[in-house]
């Protein structure tokens, strides 16, 4: 009878503290995603921020759809600069594909929630990879980005659509923007950003001609042809950041 | 290697103003852009280790996009500051190694995975030696 019982104590310790061990891992928060157009988006290309060409633009839609969304916990910090894969002591991937309405986003508040991983370990997220990818379904089958909306110039009004179906997978070091983003704490909540910079695309007429941004943006002269759904090329335009914080791209 | 900032060569006395100097390691920040401009006037934030989610230090680049500033010896970790201007920005980030600072670090023990598996099997080890030992002493009796 003794034996059992200081057989049962035994295994009953081992287990507890098994246990104390792998919930001491899990630490668990919750973990926000959030995929952001900014104001150029949400509010649109409006006077001083015209296109480089001196379009004014408003979206009525702005698609993309995301996937491969994952969040990192690294040290060293990831570097973006190194465009190398980002190594991660803890990782928390958001499953699927999500397609968002960057246009969907208000005004004074552009980020538009993409999804949330539960249970994800407590730390800092200090890095984050997307891919833009082509959806399967839904207003965005085929392509991986689809903006719809209305440009003016010199009192001509022209309806636009433009997509494409390009991917590409951004990787990014940590949120640079007004605060830091990515701590979190067990029991808390957390959100990180995919932000997309479409100035890249369309310049600024408020920068200079000679701006790196304005050289490698198309502008919005070849999509000013009304009549038809305009294919744009992406490729070497950086519209993936952290916030402020340039990312890798990896084209596919 | 970083810079050591003297902030004034000698003690001054004029009108019963008391200056002096203190010689201190400190870290100079260069920021520019990658056509070579320098990111005049761009905002900084410096995070100290211990509060990494609030400024501990604000300021504005000067003309050549430099900045100095010396770091709190006291707090030990990775010091992290972060420039911005005009939609672009960036993210440095300086472990307490590079002030040459040499206090040991006397935070809590964080355990690893391979700690952990570790003490993990040497408590289950010990809880069978244990029931084993009292085991085998019963059938000896």
């Amino acid at each position: 009878m003794r034996k059992r019982l200081i057989c049962s104590l035994a295994v009953f310790a081992a287990l507890s503290f098994c246990l104390f061990l792998v919930i001491g891992e899990v630490q668990a928060g919750t973990l926000k995603f959030y995929a952001n157009g900014e104001e150029l988006i949400a509010e649109g290309f409006l006077a001083p921020k015209l296109t480089k060409d001196g379009w004014t633009l408003t979206f009525t839609h702005a698609f993309v759809a995301l996937s491969d969304i994952t969040a990192y916990q690294t040290d060293p910090p990831y570097d973006a600069q190194s465009e190398k894969p980002i190594s991660a002591k803890k990782k928390v991937a958001l499953d699927g594909v999500h397609v968002v309405d960057l246009a969907m986003g208000a005004e004074d508040d552009p980020p538009v929630f993409v999804g949330e991983v539960a249970n994800a370990p407590a730390g800092h997220y200090n890095a984050i990879s997307w891919k833009m990818a082509r959806s399967k379904t839904g207003p965005l089958a085929g392509y991986s980005m689809f903006l719809v909306g209305t440009a003016e110039k010199d009192g001509k009004t022209v309806s636009f659509q433009i997509r494409t179906a390009e991917e590409s997978t951004y990787r990014c070091g940590e949120f640079v923007g007004d605060e830091r983003k990515g701590f979190l704490t067990r029991g808390g909540e957390a959100d990180l950003e995919m932000t997309l910079h479409f100035d890249h695309v369309f310049g600024r007429a408020d920068k200079a001609p000679d701006d790196p941004l304005n050289l490698e943006a198309v502008g919005f002269a070849p999509f000013a042809d009304s009549g038809k759904i305009h294919e744009i090329k992406l490729r070497g335009m950086h519209i993936g950041h952290a916030g402020e914080g340039h990312c890798a791209v990896e084209w596919h | 290697m970083a810079p050591v900032i003297l902030q004034s060569p000698r003690a001054v006395h004029a009108h019963g103003v008391v200056a002096g100097y203190a010689k201190r390691t400190g870290i100079e920040i260069t920021a520019g852009y990658d056509t070579g401009r320098p990111m005049s006037g761009g905002r900084v934030s410096v995070f100290a280790p211990d509060n990494p989610a609030t400024p501990w230090l604000t300021a504005t680049l000067d003309e050549n996009g430099r900045f100095r500033f010396v770091p709190d010896p006291a707090v030990q970790g990775t010091w992290t500051v972060q420039v911005r201007q005009e939609g672009h920005g960036a993210m440095i980030h300086i472990p307490t190694g590079d002030f040459a600072i040499e206090e040991q670090q006397t935070g809590p023990a964080s355990f690893g995975l391979l700690q952990r598996i570790v003490a993990a099997a040497c408590v289950v080890w010990g809880s069978i030696g244990t029931a084993l030992y009292f085991s085998r002493r019963k059938k000896a009796g």
